[in-house]
């Protein structure tokens, strides 16, 4: 690969240059504006928060400009699923950057903004790869920053014990995704996606490599870890209610970002075609099987344990457990699902799940005060009559966890519950069913919370303290968790990843072009609540030269579901890999 | 007309939303005038709106379901997507915000708005604590059942139904009574439950419509009219009527699930329990009547009538003696409750024009008495901080004007001739005879227990020897005039429905005969009596007729 590609190829990241580069300015600078007794200025933390939010903002304009690229066989793949990815991590990234905000010191917020921004960067590079050696660095570039920054902001054993576990068994997990990958370079000889995704789908005759079924299984078990998933949670609860109140926001999301998204990737690469297809012979016979138990027990498991819990971290680390069960659902459901693919809807459901979970982290985050932050649950008990704006949101997150209308948890439940009913098996109903259930007993959690902050007499925090980063993340949480219920339409047809593969070779500058057009043509749909839960984006959704026409779609041909698939397909990529190199 | 729709439901979030901001600076005081305004400013619009909706009403329905009111727009468009083993489905199928009104829905709406301004008039003093929060939650209460009743997409009509749950939670675990934590949580779980059934039919049934090949699946009037011309298999009928009602039947409630409504009752505060029961307890019914009888039409006549009207007659009977025993006025109407709303049930599925119309008429009814007689408990107890029927005795000596609202509601109750529980209770029960007499003879008896229970109460309440609790200090003054606001208008309808119930029930009976069109075709309801064995051809030549003529 010449310098002249990865020239090129450096156009296509952007956004992960600017958040990598302010990370090693923040990182050189920091030591220097600390004072020898490890004081730093007061108030310089706004600082570092504004340039974090800065360069979050930079990434943010250069994403908006980035355009699809055909799949090609560079390190980088720019489709549907990593635009949108890229979007959400940036969006999130500056919530959680808010909720950080107050919680440190000034003496370590450079660190941890910086630490963040890494956090970012990596996920984004997960999203975007095509290489299961990109892939693999991009995992590592979250976990790293994570084991520091939560070892950072404080200094207690149970922070400690907290940043121990999770680097262990991070580590682990690590380990075993990277076995995962070697053994798929074992079975097919390559570590490109494109590469695999030929040597996967060459064969039609429905055999493949007996190293395949084991090394998908140890790609899921290790994303797992990452996506809490049972049996792989059991970090969770006692890390969260180690850590201080934005580390656990953002273990609780963005972990799952990255796990689903890889997820999505490998499976959507190794499984892609025969996808999700309940052929015998298929690697799908497998897959699905599997996640369909996983996201069952995940589902059930998360719940019935938060059920019993009394430390409010631990509460929310056992339902981003639940959550990711129901995520799982779409998972399982893949590209099948008559009125929403089950990728799509977890997508959405995705978005939704960080909005309003992130909310209730940034909520706790606003009203903590600094010596003794919210842990228990009986802290909150009756903060309404204090903090009645907070006590309002917290109940609008937690009804929106619970599914309960109007707000953005009820319609991403919804459009996951429809996936899976509309799949057309039992199993799929089976999942729906189990998901209702579901949703049925984690009403009753939530609903304990809400009874705590409003209908019990108060014990909690009395003094008025506020911290107003945080108040401005939680307030953007709630709108957002409107936004998405009252007009959900933008956020859906990005979550439906119209597939790049699909879109006949053009060089990329002609991309760029037909593109700019599309953005000019493109109606003023999405109203203004909208741009701000997603920054304002117009992914062309009809490239000139896409297939999606709905006519042919009639036409019940095997490959139109292969069109409409997740984010890889082989046929199309095999078509487009001889005429397009990486840029 | 649809400024009036949008204004019903923006006016009272409106106030909400207003009370909210203000409601550090605003006291008490403010607080209740404001939400005092929203609510009689949406009664007005609400009261021109049926009245010029009565005014430009003609002719008949053509489709099961028809607003007349109508306003859509596109919610979340999807794609389908192919899978190889389906046949073409709809390119793509739309949510929608489909807001929209017939009669039903208006007098309903109506009967909203009537029933917050009382519900503000009666929490005038005994809201004491956190004012303002209690007016929001009444007022955004008050939109989320206005909304319920213009929702014509299904997935909108949940939401609603959903939603009023949350407003309901806080008003009883905020301002209820000892047991307040337990009854919110009992009524919110227990309705929840119900619900996330009814979503599971729901989405079965939408995805069965989108097979067909229904554009817009999620719009009720689309689906029954569609539905009525290519009926679903009987089976697939039945289970999707079964989970899709079994929201509805916990709401309502029917006979075994009705057991969070009388604790919810008693613990609710009385604005609370005049809404619970005046119009929480109709979305149920109400759900029946719109979405259930023109989808499901089959199902509802072999499994609904013999399955509904049961339980509804086990409501009305054990209803009425639970009612009997109680010691507890509030409890006792809550269980009345139970068994009005098996007349209005029975009534329902009779599935005849006479049924339904009576159904619909005791829905507004009950409303009106039941929302009256909580009202007067909720003064008595303003007073003397109990409705223990033990510690209370020869009230109307004490309190003679509240007494004399008592008896009144009480007649309108158990269905004196000229009030208005009666002409309801004889629709519902004539209809119910027409189709099946054993349910409607069953059903009769509950008249009868009615009026003693009820009597019962009154007398020993009321009448006999004056008996007070003892720590009642100062005189115990009679209805005060804001306490005669409250009262008087409901008073004044349920008169007025008594009389002359006509006006009522036209406004409805295009919106009715609609809807039991499609179980009896016209053409054989005014030749006379052979009912009920109207065929499915039967029904398409005589629509067919309707429309040549």
């Amino acid at each position: 690969m010449g310098f002249e590609s990865i020239n090129s190829a450096i156009n296509l990241v952007l956004p992960e240059v600017v958040l990598i580069a302010t990370t090693c300015v923040m990182f050189l600078a920091a030591p220097f504006l600390v004072a020898e007794n490890g004081a730093a200025a007061p108030g310089i933390r706004h600082r570092w928060g504004a340039l974090a939010l800065l360069a979050i903002s930079v990434a943010g304009w250069f994403w908006m400009n980035s355009g699809l690229v055909p799949i090609n066989d560079g390190p980088f793949r720019l489709d549907g699923l990593s635009y949108y990815i890229r979007g959400t991590t940036l969006v999130f990234g500056a919530v959680i950057s808010l909720m950080l905000w107050s919680q440190v010191d000034d003496s370590k917020a450079a660190e941890c903004q910086a630490l963040l921004l890494a956090i970012l960067a990596g996920v984004n590079f997960t999203v975007a790869a095509n290489d299961l050696v990109v892939l693999f660095l991009g995992l590592e570039l979250v976990s790293i920053p994570t084991y520091v920054l939560l070892a950072l902001p404080r200094r207690d054993r149970e922070s400690q014990e907290a940043t121990i576990k999770y680097f262990l068994l991070s580590a682990f997990s690590s380990a075993v995704v990277l076995y995962g990958f070697a053994l798929l370079y074992g079975a097919t000889g390559t570590t490109h996606f494109v590469g695999i995704a030929q040597a996967i789908g060459g064969n039609h005759s429905g055999e493949f490599s007996k190293l395949l079924p084991l090394s998908v299984a140890l790609i899921v078990a290790g994303l797992g870890f990452r996506v809490t998933a049972v049996p792989f949670h059991f970090y969770a609860p006692d890390v969260f209610q180690g850590s201080p109140a934005f580390a656990a926001g953002m273990l609780s999301l963005i972990p799952k970002i990255v796990g689903f998204a890889a997820l999505v990737r490998v499976l959507g690469i190794s499984v892609a075609d025969t996808a999700f297809d309940m052929n015998l012979d298929s690697l799908a016979s497998i897959v699905k099987p599997l996640l369909a138990m996983l996201a069952v027990v995940t589902m059930l498991l998360g719940n019935l344990m938060a059920l019993r819990q009394t430390n409010i971290h631990r509460l929310m680390a056992y339902s981003s457990v639940a959550h990711a069960g129901y995520m799982l659902v779409g998972l399982t459901i893949g590209d099948r699902g008559q009125i929403a693919t089950g990728v799509s809807a977890m997508l959405f459901y995705l978005v939704a799940y960080g909005v309003m979970t992130l909310g209730v982290f940034a909520v706790l985050c606003a009203i903590s005060p600094s010596d003794r932050p919210i842990k228990d649950l009986h802290d909150l008990n009756g903060i309404s009559r204090h903090h009645s704006a907070a006590a309002l949101m917290l109940a609008v997150f937690l009804f929106s966890l619970a599914g309960l209308p109007p707000s953005g948890g009820f319609l991403g439940k919804m459009n996951l519950f429809l996936a899976a009913w509309s799949e057309g098996t039992m199993l799929g109903k089976y999942l729906a069913y189990i998901m209702a259930f579901n949703a049925m007993v984690s009403a009753v959690y939530y609903l304990r919370i809400v009874a705590a902050v409003y209908l019990k007499p108060g014990t909690g925090p009395t003094t008025m303290h506020m911290s107003a980063p945080a108040m401005v993340a939680s307030v953007f949480c709630m709108v957002a968790t409107f936004a998405m219920f009252v007009s959900p339409q933008a956020i859906w047809d990005r979550a439906r990843m119209k597939d790049p593969s699909a879109v006949v070779v053009v060089s990329p500058t002609e991309v760029k072009s037909s593109m700019s057009e599309a953005i000019d043509g493109l109606p003023a749909e999405s109203p203004a609540s909208l741009e701000e839960t997603l920054p304002s984006s117009s992914l062309p959704q009809n490239i000139p030269g896409g297939i999606s026409v709905p006519g042919e779609r009639a036409g019940s041909t095997p490959s139109a579901s292969v069109e409409s698939g997740p984010p890889d397909s082989r046929s199309e990529s095999t078509a487009t890999t001889p005429e397009s190199s990486a840029p | 007309m649809i400024g009036f729709l949008i204004a019903l439901m923006s006016l009272p979030l409106a106030t909400a939303v207003l009370l909210m901001l203000f409601r550090a600076s605003a006291g008490q005081n403010t607080a209740r005038w404001m939400a005092l305004l929203g609510t009689v400013v949406t009664l007005c619009v609400s009261v021109v709106a049926v009245a010029k909706y009565k005014e430009q009403l003609v002719g008949n329905a053509s489709q099961p379901v028809q607003p007349r009111i109508v306003w859509r727009h596109t919610w979340l468009e999807f794609e389908t997507e192919m899978v190889a083993t389906d046949v073409a489905l709809p390119d793509r199928v739309k949510l929608e915000f489909f807001l929209g009104a017939d009669g039903v829905s208006l007098a309903l709406i109506a009967l909203t708005s009537l029933l917050s301004v009382s519900a503000v008039l009666i929490s005038w003093e005994s809201i004491k604590e956190r004012a303002a929060e209690f007016y929001i939650c009444l007022l955004v209460l008050q939109a989320g059942l206005i909304g319920v009743f213009c929702a014509f997409d299904l997935l909108l009509f949940y939401v609603f139904f959903e939603f009023t749950l949350i407003p309901l939670f806080f008003m009883v675990g905020l301002w209820g009574g000892a047991q307040r934590h337990y009854a919110a949580m009992k009524f919110f779980l227990y309705t929840l439950v119900g619900s996330l059934i009814t979503l599971i039919g729901l989405a079965a049934l939408v995805l069965t419509a989108i097979k067909a090949g229904v554009v817009t699946p999620f719009s009720i009037p689309d689906l029954s009219a569609w539905f009525a011309d290519h009926p679903m298999g009987s089976r697939l009928q039945t289970i999707l009527f079964l989970t899709l009602s079994a929201g509805f039947m916990v709401k309502v409630p029917l006979f075994p699930f009705h057991t969070w409504l009388p604790l919810a009752h008693v613990e609710a505060p009385t604005a609370g329990s005049v809404m619970l029961a005046g119009v929480l307890l109709k979305l149920g019914s109400y759900g029946f009547f719109r979405i259930s009888l023109p989808i499901f039409r089959d199902a509802c006549e072999q499994v609904g009538t013999p399955l509904i009207a049961t339980l509804s007659v086990i409501g009305i009977v054990y209803g009425s003696f639970c009612a009997l025993a109680q010691r507890d006025i509030k409890k006792l109407v809550a269980y009345s409750s139970v068994a009005h709303l098996g007349f209005c049930m029975l009534g329902l599925f009779a599935l005849n024009a006479e049924g339904v119309t009576g159904s619909l008429l005791q829905m507004i009814n009950h409303g009106l008495s039941t929302g009256a007689l909580f009202l007067l408990v909720g003064m008595i107890y303003d007073r003397y901080h109990t409705r223990q029927l033990d510690d209370l005795g020869g009230l109307a000596k004490r309190l003679p004007m509240i007494s004399v609202a008592m008896v009144f509601t009480t007649m309108a109750s158990i269905g004196l001739p000229g009030l208005n529980g009666f002409v309801g209770e004889m629709l519902s029960l004539a209809g119910m005879f027409k189709l099946a007499p054993i349910y409607a003879v069953i059903g009769t008896s509950g008249v009868v227990l009615g009026a003693w229970y009820m009597l019962t109460m009154v007398q020993h309440g009321f009448f006999g020897p004056l008996k007070e609790p003892h720590d009642v200090h100062g005189p115990v003054s009679d209805m005060s005039p804001r306490e005669a606001c409250a009262f008087l208008p409901l008073a004044v309808m349920c008169l007025w429905i008594g009389v002359m119930p006509q006006s009522f029930i036209e406004l409805m009976r295009p919106d009715i005969e609609a809807v039991t069109n499609l179980y009896h075709p016209p053409r054989i309801l005014t030749s006379g009596p052979s009912l009920g064995n109207a065929t499915h051809n039967s029904f398409v030549e005589s629509q067919v007729q309707l429309e040549r003529e």
